[in-house]
């Protein structure tokens, strides 16, 4: 029995469904880029003091493996640990003074805190980082669900579908969720520890909410396409009717104060600071991400295929109801996404070779960042799609 | 041509021949991804996880000891990514291992009852299975590869076989 058993078990694993094609041409250009560099033997002039210095480092290497038997010391030797490599993070890199960076990419969440909370590679359908990156609230299945500093399960709340995009309130004590339901995609706001779900509206797009500063109003845009913030004091909606709102592709509220930049198709404009203020218009391009820095707007604009004009991020100051171009930055590649929690900005930008994650200081402007000379927090294989990413 | 060995293939591959190591991706690249696939149970895990393993037995290359067999160790790096993705699922999703949904007997070709059986199997003992006589390993590879004794290896391999013959004549009873 067990013999037809081996036989059956061998013809069934190789009637197993195969990778397809272009999956595994993905994975060998991966698994070629991951190849150590050779190494060459050459041979120098300077080979005499190489071997003195071996020998130092041997004697200094004895004098340390005795404090190491002493207890002073934490020493190891031999072969260095294997590198942590994975599929597409080949860096992962808390920023100075960040608590935290997540970045969604391919359907997975790569996260590190500072306090030592890492995920490498989870599925998810989206995340988010909450307020000084202590939790972080992803979509896992048919769920959502909130992650502890310990890498434990603080909470799971099912949800009627796939959770399409998260964003935790600057006070921490709520999350604005779109899930997808029957027929379209629906806001709720859960509390922040998993209890009191709230279904806010029916019928919205899978826009990224944003938060007002108190925490007490939350921005989406509606399935037609119009900016709506709903405020959890009066329960009411208000519909940001200008015309140049239409369309809405992405939301930021100010980090203080009640200022909305809303980003279309080819603009943007600010609401809520008075009369609504047309920021501009960037046709053909396309404006990929919108975001403040202190008072200032940073917008994210990507060429359509017809302009010539590169990537380009550019900076407006508001002032009495203008919006005051400051200036632009033209990052190496492509921009796949942006956020920015007040202070400071996190990019991603990408070209043939790879995509890399940058973020600025939280005193520094953008144009004196100078993104292309910052250390990539994150670099991803070329190809790769990132969904989000923040720093928190 | 006579076909080159997985340590002259590795040994060139450290050397920098690309070439080398296409053909010894390719030679493992279908296996890797259907053990993927039968520990995950599902076709998009079962890509990242055998790219994964690639990518970090590619980039271990160098500290790889070529006296040793090449198959049992990148199978070892794939099943315990796959572990590990599932840890962490069962972690953070609920208590119990998701469900295998692209591994369903009704989707797939060749012998259902066999599947079906197999999938009803524990991951502690689907594994050993399928690395056994699905990628060919003997129960000390299998040891070494997911850090248990040979004999806890032999013993849930026996076990396995059993509830497999038991699942038979039970499918077997249901046909007739």
């Amino acid at each position: 029995m067990h013999d037809e058993i081996d036989v059956r078990i061998a013809r069934l694993f190789s009637e197993l469904p195969e990778a397809g094609a272009e999956v595994g041409e993905r994975a060998l250009a991966r698994a070629l880029d991951a190849l150590p560099t050779p190494q060459t033997r050459r041979r120098s002039p300077l080979r005499t003091v190489a071997v003195l210095s071996a020998a130092a480092a041997f004697v200094l290497a004895l004098a340390a493996g005795a404090l190491a038997a002493a207890g002073a010391l934490h020493v190891s030797f031999g072969a260095s640990s294997p590198r942590q490599t994975t599929a597409t993070v080949s860096q992962l890199t808390v920023p100075a003074g960040a608590r935290g960076i997540a970045a969604v990419v391919d359907g997975r969440l790569w996260l590190t805190t500072s306090s030592g909370l890492r995920l490498e590679g989870l599925p998810v359908t989206a995340a988010a980082l909450s307020p000084h990156a202590q939790y972080v609230a992803a979509g896992i299945g048919d769920a959502l669900v909130a992650i502890a500093p310990d890498g434990r399960r603080a909470w799971s709340h099912p949800t009627a579908g796939p959770v399409a995009a998260i964003s935790w309130a600057p006070d921490g004590l709520r999350i604005a969720y779109i899930v997808a339901g029957r027929g379209g995609f629906r806001l709720h706001i859960i509390e922040g520890d998993g209890a009191h779900d709230e279904l806010i509206d029916r019928a919205v797009r899978t826009v990224q909410p944003s938060w007002r500063a108190d925490s007490l109003a939350v921005a989406y845009v509606a399935a037609g396409g119009t900016p709506v913030v709903y405020d959890l004091g009066h329960r009411s909606r208000q519909v940001v009717t200008s015309p140049s709102a239409r369309e809405a592709t992405q939301l930021a509220f100010a980090p203080r104060g009640r200022a909305l930049a809303v980003a279309t198709q080819h603009g943007f404009l600010v609401t809520g600071a008075g009369a609504p203020t047309n920021g501009g218009t960037f046709a053909p391009s396309v404006v990929a991400g919108v975001g403040w820095l202190d008072d200032q707007i940073v917008l994210a604009v990507d060429p359509a295929s017809a302009s010539d004009q590169g990537p380009f991020i550019q900076l407006f100051r508001l002032d009495h109801g203008e919006a005051i171009p400051m200036g632009q930055l033209i990052p190496p590649a492509t921009i796949q996404a942006l956020d920015t929690d007040g202070r400071r900005l996190t990019v991603t930008v990408s070209n043939r070779s790879g995509i890399r994650v940058f973020a600025s200081s939280p005193a520094a402007t953008v144009r004196k960042a100078q993104l292309p000379r910052l250390p990539a927090l994150l670099q991803l294989a070329p190809g790769t799609r990132v969904g989000s990413v923040a720093v928190r | 041509m006579r076909e080159r060995t997985d340590r002259d293939l590795v040994r060139r591959t450290r050397r920098g021949d690309r070439d080398a190591a296409a053909v010894l991706f390719r030679r493992y690249w279908q296996s890797a991804w259907r053990t993927a696939f039968v520990i995950t149970g599902r076709r998009a895990l079962a890509d990242d996880v055998a790219a994964d393993a690639f990518e970090r037995a590619f980039a271990a290359l160098d500290r790889f000891d070529d006296r040793r067999p090449f198959a049992p160790w990148l199978h070892r790096i794939v099943a315990n990514r796959a572990l590990d993705l599932l840890r962490s699922e069962r972690r953070l999703a609920d208590d119990e291992p998701p469900e295998p949904v692209d591994l369903q007997p009704d989707r797939d070709s060749g012998d259902r009852g066999l599947l079906a059986a197999v999938v009803e199997l524990s991951l502690e003992r689907r594994i050993p299975v399928i690395l056994r006589y699905g990628v060919g390993m003997t129960p000390k590879q299998i040891a070494a590869t997911l850090d248990l004794p040979v004999g806890t290896v032999n013993s849930r391999l026996a076990r396995a076989l059993e509830q497999l013959r038991d699942s038979f004549e039970a499918h077997d009873a249901r046909r007739d």
